[in-house]
């Protein structure tokens, strides 16, 4: 941990090979790529897919992009921890396609991508319409495995929501716990490994304490996981400790904390050696998988993931399609928005390369994760990472966690880090201004 | 409750380094193809014998980011009749710092020869297992794993705490008719390795649970041997075949001599 401030310097050279800084350069770009019009379709505008999209036009101005999305205002997952905790309003998370389709010419579908047919080189859409493509990029997040956790089926989130998509069950959420009673008890379930966002759940219970700290002060939160450990833990543990006290109690695996069966209508669920918890408001977060196009593409492996190659993010198992974000199997990368935007970036270049014939340019990606555990005060993780011997991996010495027993300056000043954080990665990917 | 990244990270390369030494790829490949012809306890094992690489499934990720604590599970597709059984299951790890994982030793009442648990592997490998039948055959199965280091996953080092040797035990509150029933068990304690540091740098000693025995009126279902790659808080799932009920009584012990026990009421079917 004391390695960080030594490398910062050495990280952010790194990172500044993905960044915009060495696009006006255009190292690696091929002179012509994109002035023959080859069509490249982009699937899901979220981290990964939106700033595929707006990269490959950066890079490539000539090429034509699809980019099929169907919400027309898309929500972060990212931050809608901070509105659970009332930090933040619902709205400051929406970002609409304008300076997609406006400023870079992208042409942007609000549609439902529902099936590819890897040979012929097309995407059907559920509308009924299809879209050639050259090259495909599938970017589409998450999807549960209903089923895996008994009685969590798909219309349990309705009584115990998941919140694990920002949109209406994130507001579901936030409803239940401002209606809950004083005294109550939350319960979030948390999955193993792997899934979105692996400090989100801390983050959450942290937020929702923050909320019940000031408006329900008798109130308890349980967290109940499937793992023994977890991201950030030295300092989520401290961060509670200073902030609310006794207020979160978190069960490990071996504490009897892995829940297997799930009971929506009495919000209660069992352990695995048969302890049964009752909740006031009850946050199921799944287990999860790629997201469907990925299973319809035929490019997941039996994990539900997708393997790739690490250079170019190429789906292992179909020719031309290139897969980003939480959909892939890209250990060491967590499965995070910031990982998937780099990914999309070293994707965009690739891809463009690819259809000029010409090899990829050398790939570099970094990735910061904040949480925020109350105001003003934020801890995060950080790494670059590089292929090695053929296989991802984090640079040695690239990054770190925060300290632990840092002072309340140091925890404030990443707190805004983390405002910070999320204004230029919004701006970068959607063009949004902040407020 | 501290678990520092930079703390479990400096044992890494030590443990690394440990398994370069034990298990040298350069100098093992010349004598065989398989890898139990690389790795000694397994050739001692086989005595000579050839198994045959068929009938052992065994379930890894394909990836893991945290190696201190890997869910592995292993069936055996074989009858488990008192003339002819899995009479005992060998799991090695290629590559870790010592190749014995895990052994379980079955008796007919077991049902069927499926276990799961959670085990440490070092660095991306081979892991294999080598089943023994009643009639003297061996079977044997391989699965590749690879093991990233991630920041953003912490890895576990589990201290002695207050609930040490504490034990759990779940067995299925009904089976399926002609169908083995689960039985799921969990002990609290660090497994100490022998390869950690404590904080001023000095080795920690090697403490682990060694053994484990099931047993139902009497009669042994299951004996196990825990070597140090069984993460802490050793977990095993398995089997108790049908037309058996009455208590189940387990047993624990760790390397002191000191054990621990629980029971289970196995119900009638």
């Amino acid at each position: 941990m004391t390695r960080m401030p030594m490398n910062r310097r050495q990280a952010l050279k790194r990172m500044g090979t993905v960044g915009a800084g060495s696009l006006l350069a255009g190292a690696g770009v091929p002179l012509f790529a994109g002035s023959r019009t080859d069509r490249v379709v982009v699937v899901g505008g979220g981290f990964g897919g939106a700033t595929a999209a707006k990269y490959l036009k950066r890079l490539a101005p000539g090429l034509n992009v699809t980019l099929v999305e169907p919400a027309k205002r898309y929500y972060t997952c990212p931050f809608t921890n901070l509105y659970l905790g009332g930090m933040r309003e619902f709205e400051s998370l929406g970002h609409d396609y304008r300076e997609l389709s406006d400023r870079y010419d992208v042409r942007v579908l609000h549609a439902f991508a529902q099936d590819v047919d890897v040979e012929g080189r097309r995407l059907q859409l559920e509308n009924g319409s299809t879209l050639r493509w050259d090259r495909l990029i599938l970017s589409p997040g998450i999807d549960f495995r209903w089923g895996d956790l008994e009685g969590y089926d798909k219309r349990a989130p309705e009584q115990a929501p998941h919140a694990w998509k920002a949109g209406p069950q994130t507001k579901l959420l936030r409803k239940q716990l401002v209606a809950m009673e004083d005294g109550g008890t939350f319960i979030l379930v948390a999955p193993d490994n792997p899934f979105r966002c692996p400090p989100g759940p801390y983050e959450r219970v942290s937020m929702i304490a923050n909320y019940f700290k000031k408006n329900k002060p008798r109130s308890k939160i349980l967290l109940l996981d499937a793992k023994d450990t977890f991201s950030k833990q030295g300092l989520f543990e401290e961060g509670w400790r200073t902030h609310y006290g006794d207020m979160i109690e978190w069960v490990g695996r071996s504490a009897d904390g892995r829940v297997v069966r799930v009971d929506p209508e009495l919000l209660e669920v069992e352990t695995e050696f048969g302890t049964v918890h009752k909740a006031s408001v009850l946050n199921v977060v799944p287990p999860q998988k790629a997201g469907a196009i990925a299973h319809r593409a035929g490019v997941a492996d039996d994990s539900g993931w997708v393997p790739i190659d690490p250079h170019t993010f190429r789906a292992r198992r179909a020719e031309g399609v290139y897969v980003l974000g939480d959909a892939t199997q890209a250990a060491p990368m967590p499965k995070s928005g910031f990982v998937a935007n780099t990914q999309a970036k070293v994707a965009a270049r690739a891809v463009i390369a690819d259809l000029a014939g010409e090899p990829a340019p050398e790939p570099s990606w970094a990735n910061t994760c904040y949480s925020v555990i109350a105001p003003e005060w934020g801890i995060t993780v950080a790494n670059v990472y590089e292929v090695h011997e053929g296989t991802l991996r984090e640079v040695p010495g690239s990054g770190g966690v925060s300290p632990l027993d840092a002072d309340a300056a140091f925890r404030s000043r990443e707190a805004a880090y983390a405002e910070a954080w999320y204004a230029a990665i919004t701006q970068d990917i959607w063009g949004t201004r902040p407020a | 409750m501290h678990r520092t990244i930079a703390r479990i990270r400096s044992v890494i390369p030590a443990l690394v380094a440990t398994a370069l030494i034990v298990a040298s790829p350069a100098s093992a490949e010349a004598q065989g193809n398989a890898p139990w012809d690389r790795v000694d306890p397994a050739q001692e094992l086989l005595d000579g014998a050839t198994p045959r690489a068929e009938s052992i499934q065994i379930d890894l990720p394909s990836v893991t980011q945290d190696g201190s604590s890997v869910p592995l599970s292993i069936e055996v597709d074989h009858p488990m009749r008192s003339d002819d059984y899995i009479e005992a299951l060998y799991v090695f790890a290629t590559r870790n710092p010592s190749p014995e994982v895990v052994e379980y030793h079955f008796t007919p009442l077991a049902g069927k020869a499926r276990i799961s648990t959670r085990v440490r592997l070092n660095e991306s490998q081979t892991v294999f297992a080598l089943a023994r039948t009643s009639r003297g055959a061996w079977l044997a199965g391989t699965r590749e794993i690879r093991v990233t280091v991630s920041g953003c996953i912490a890895q576990g080092n589990a201290e002695k705490g207050p609930d040490f040797m504490q034990t759990r035990v779940r067995a299925a509150s009904r089976a399926r008719p002609g169908e083995p029933l689960d039985v799921r068990t969990l002990i609290n304690h660090p497994m100490e390795t022998g390869l950690r540091e404590d904080s001023n740098g000095n080795a920690i000693p090697e403490r682990i649970v060694h053994s484990f025995r099931a047993e139902i009126n009497g009669e042994t279902v299951l004996t196990a041997r825990f070597h140090r790659a069984v993460s802490a808080n050793p977990y095993l799932l398995f089997y108790i075949a049908p037309g058996q009920s009455g208590p189940l009584h387990l047993t624990w012990e760790e390397d002191t001599g000191e054990t621990a026990t629980a029971t289970a009421e196995i119900p009638a079917a």
